[in-house]
């Protein structure tokens, strides 16, 4: 099968006359107005932030951002030394790495499991699996808070508490239920006939799930991936409980640069940054599938 | 089809890659050797060497690599690893490791109320069954063991690092240029004041905000004025929870407060101010030029909040002097706050880290490095930088030590109502409604 076949071909609304495009746009000056006034209040904290980011440590506690772009050309309270501080702090560099070790795996494997339970759920006949499938949701309103101690227990008799497994069956296990669900949602919308066809083609359950199901479902993966690995980057409280602090990771490392008692919070605005770069890559490289994904289980067949 | 068959390939070598990494960890472990692993009076003559005891507390970045100095001597001599790991989040995190079965060695208590709580529920060991009494008092005064007692008597940790809360921070510029005569007793605090107004200048910078913790500010500021006001027995029975807050004795206290705190040519900002400004930018003003305000009352540990350069001393930018005493007949009392090592697993190599924590060797590392001050008795005063010196003289001169009443109090009110009724206090609410609504949600 190639993927012509998947594909619908797109077509533009291309056809309509120069006139009527005009009136169009000049009718949606304010709608467009509005959604510029909100991109621009959404966007100020970033802002300020951003400018804090580059500001001396006095020039911050004494006035406010607005102030450094004000007075723009006043030299003496810009400086690169935040953004020094957080990128040559000892460990970073493995905060970074440790970080990436445990990211990767905890988006990937919740990610693969919940794809093999969505499709089994949506398409393959068995005894309770509605059943199933309500208790899987039912378990996306437990809060995680709730499993820390249980869970910790667990770990320390087995001995994997500090480690990288630890982590990765962490997040899998608090991952999976809204991985599975959002999957279930994309995957069972589907059209029948496509693999009602393929499996009278002969093909198996298996061939089904890789051939047809997997590459169609790709941009509910890629949107839930960007969910995953962003909610496992920036996580502290899991990291903090299971992982402890004895090896970095970057939301734990840029926490102790706060230092004991908060002092140091100027460095919090360059290290925001810094972590930034890394998801925004991640998002960058999947925005092409994101919007589509956000309907993902929107639209159920 | 193809980009599938890439991403999985991806996803084998990753996970390949990772999983000989799952124990070892990205950090190389260290290797301790020392040469002579029993001659060192904490081992009890056993060789230890090669073990390790984690060590689990507040302290993080620049703090943690000064305790981890401090720890050398003890790594060196005995070869026993001490492992310090740290958390901004250690409250919340301990409560969660203990009940998880995975508690620290060794934790290190910001505040002994948590420590009590989790001694009640049997995490903590009883120092008692390691060491006696009298070994405590060859490093400790009274005073400081009686702190780390519970009520069954029992010895809950060993204190290890204190601030010192009975300060009153000053630019000594603007007092020489003014001819300003540092006040020793309340009166001439007050004095002081008016003559500042006088002057032109504000006297006070008053700053509570602290998130969650809103309050702490001035539950401080009330235990600095009880201890005054009041023979230690007095704030005693009030920490046990005895003296009520609707007493006689705590309005008082509050009275005393009311005279600087609610006045608004006094305070920076107006009282309104109060509830909105950072703790931590409180000593601003101080070093702002021109200074913005000229008196800060705050712990030792509010020059870590400074902007980065402001030299503190008597010709620095900023300095302290001792909150004066209200009534002579009570001398000089001091309130402090402090870290307290309690040890939650038992075995060797513990008990010899915990007899170094109670011996003040074991601060030496960190207090040369300064901004430390050590409770312990067996510290002599030159071993402190210049700078520290005269916190550590403010310590060891005063006539009474107590630590600060809401660490002590039961958790519903140290850490709750009695922060939030210096809020309602601070808003504006009257005596009649706030002292009464916190003796109510006393657990009696």
């Amino acid at each position: 099968m190639s993927d012509t076949t998947v594909k619908k071909p797109y077509v533009k609304p291309s056809a309509v006359a120069g006139e009527t495009k005009s009136r169009a746009l000049i009718a949606g000056i304010p709608a467009r107005a509005f959604i510029l006034a909100i991109v621009v209040i959404w966007t100020i904290p970033t802002l300020g932030l951003l400018v804090s980011s580059f500001r001396t440590q006095i020039a911050i506690a004494e006035t406010g951002w607005w102030h450094g772009l004000i007075n723009f050309t006043d030299f003496s309270q810009w400086t690169i030394a935040n953004y020094e501080r957080v990128l040559f702090a000892d460990d970073m560099a493995n905060a970074f790495f440790n970080s990436l070790l445990i990211t990767i795996p905890s988006t990937v494997i919740p990610i693969t499991m919940a794809a093999f339970a969505a499709y089994a759920i949506a398409w393959m006949i068995f005894p309770g699996r509605k059943i199933l499938f309500v208790i899987i949701v039912g378990l996306l309103i437990v809060p995680l808070q709730m499993a820390l101690i249980p869970v910790l227990r667990v770990y320390t008799r087995h001995g994997i508490n500090g480690t990288y497994l630890g982590m990765w069956l962490a997040h899998t296990g608090f991952g999976l239920p809204l991985a599975t669900y959002m999957l279930y949602g994309y995957i069972s919308s589907i059209p029948k006939s496509i693999l009602e066809s393929a499996h009278a083609d002969g093909a198996t359950p298996w061939m089904m799930f890789t051939r047809l199901v997997l590459p169609l479902s790709i941009p509910a993966i890629a949107s839930f991936s960007i969910f995953q690995f962003l909610w496992v980057w920036n996580d502290l409280l899991v990291a903090l409980v299971f992982f402890g602090t004895r090896r970095p990771i970057v939301t734990t490392r840029l926490a102790e640069l706060v230092g004991s008692r908060g002092q140091s919070w100027h460095v919090l605005t360059a290290g925001a940054f810094i972590t930034m770069v890394v998801p925004l890559i991640i998002f960058f490289s999947l925005q092409r599938y994101f919007v589509r994904g956000m309907m993902a289980g929107s639209v159920k067949g | 089809m193809k980009k599938l068959l890439q991403i999985g390939v991806m996803l084998v070598i990753m996970l390949a890659f990772s999983v000989p990494m799952l124990m070892a960890g990205a950090q190389a472990e260290r290797t301790v050797e020392a040469t002579n692993p029993t001659g060192n009076p904490w081992t009890d003559g056993q060789d230890l060497s090669g073990t390790e005891v984690i060590l689990f507390g507040a302290y993080v970045d620049e703090d943690a690599a000064r305790f981890r100095t401090a720890m050398e001597p003890f790594i060196e001599q005995t070869g026993i690893d001490v492992v310090y790991e740290g958390s901004g989040d250690f409250e919340a995190l301990i409560t969660v490791r203990a009940e998880g079965g995975d508690p620290p060695d060794i934790a290190v208590f910001p505040q002994p109320g948590l420590m009590t709580d989790l001694f009640n529920q049997g995490h903590v060991i009883d120092l008692r069954d390691w060491m006696s009494e009298n070994d405590l008092r060859d490093s400790y005064d009274e005073s400081w063991i009686d702190m780390s007692r519970h009520a069954d008597g029992a010895i809950m940790g060993a204190w290890y690092r204190t601030s010192v809360k009975s300060l009153v921070w000053y630019p000594p510029a603007v007092f020489e240029e003014e001819g300003y005569e540092i006040p020793t007793t309340w009166d001439e605090l007050l004095a002081l004041s008016d003559q500042m107004v006088a002057d032109g200048y504000t006297p006070w910078s008053i700053a509570m905000e602290s998130g969650g913790a809103t309050g702490w500010v001035g539950t401080d500021w009330i235990e600095d004025i009880m201890l005054r006001i009041h023979p230690p027995e007095v704030y005693d029975a009030w920490v046990a929870g005895d003296l009520r807050f609707d007493s006689p004795e705590v309005r008082e206290a509050f009275e005393y407060l009311e005279e600087i705190w609610m006045n608004d040519d006094y305070v920076l900002g107006g009282a309104g101010s109060i509830l909105t400004v950072p703790f931590g930018d409180g000593a601003n003003p101080l070093v702002m030029s021109p200074p913005r305000a000229l008196l800060h009352r705050q712990a030792s540990f509010i020059t870590a909040f400074l902007p980065d350069g402001t030299e503190v001393g008597p010709d620095g930018d900023i300095n302290f002097f001792y909150l004066p005493q209200i009534k002579p007949e009570l001398g000089d009392p001091v309130l402090v706050a402090g870290d307290i090592m309690s040890a939650m697993r038992d075995r060797p190599e513990v008990r010899a880290v915990m007899r170094y924590l109670a011996t003040g060797e074991s601060t030496r590392g960190w207090l040369e490095q300064g901004g430390f001050v050590a409770p312990h008795a067996d510290v002599p005063l030159d071993w402190y930088p210049a700078e520290d010196r005269p916190y550590a003289e403010i310590v060891q001169n005063a006539d009474v030590v107590r630590f600060d009443a809401s660490d002590l109090m039961p958790g519903a009110v140290g850490t709750g109502s009695f922060w939030t009724g210096m809020v309602d206090f601070v808003s504006g609410d009257s005596l009649d409604d706030v002292l009464p609504a916190i003796d109510a949600s006393w657990p009696r």
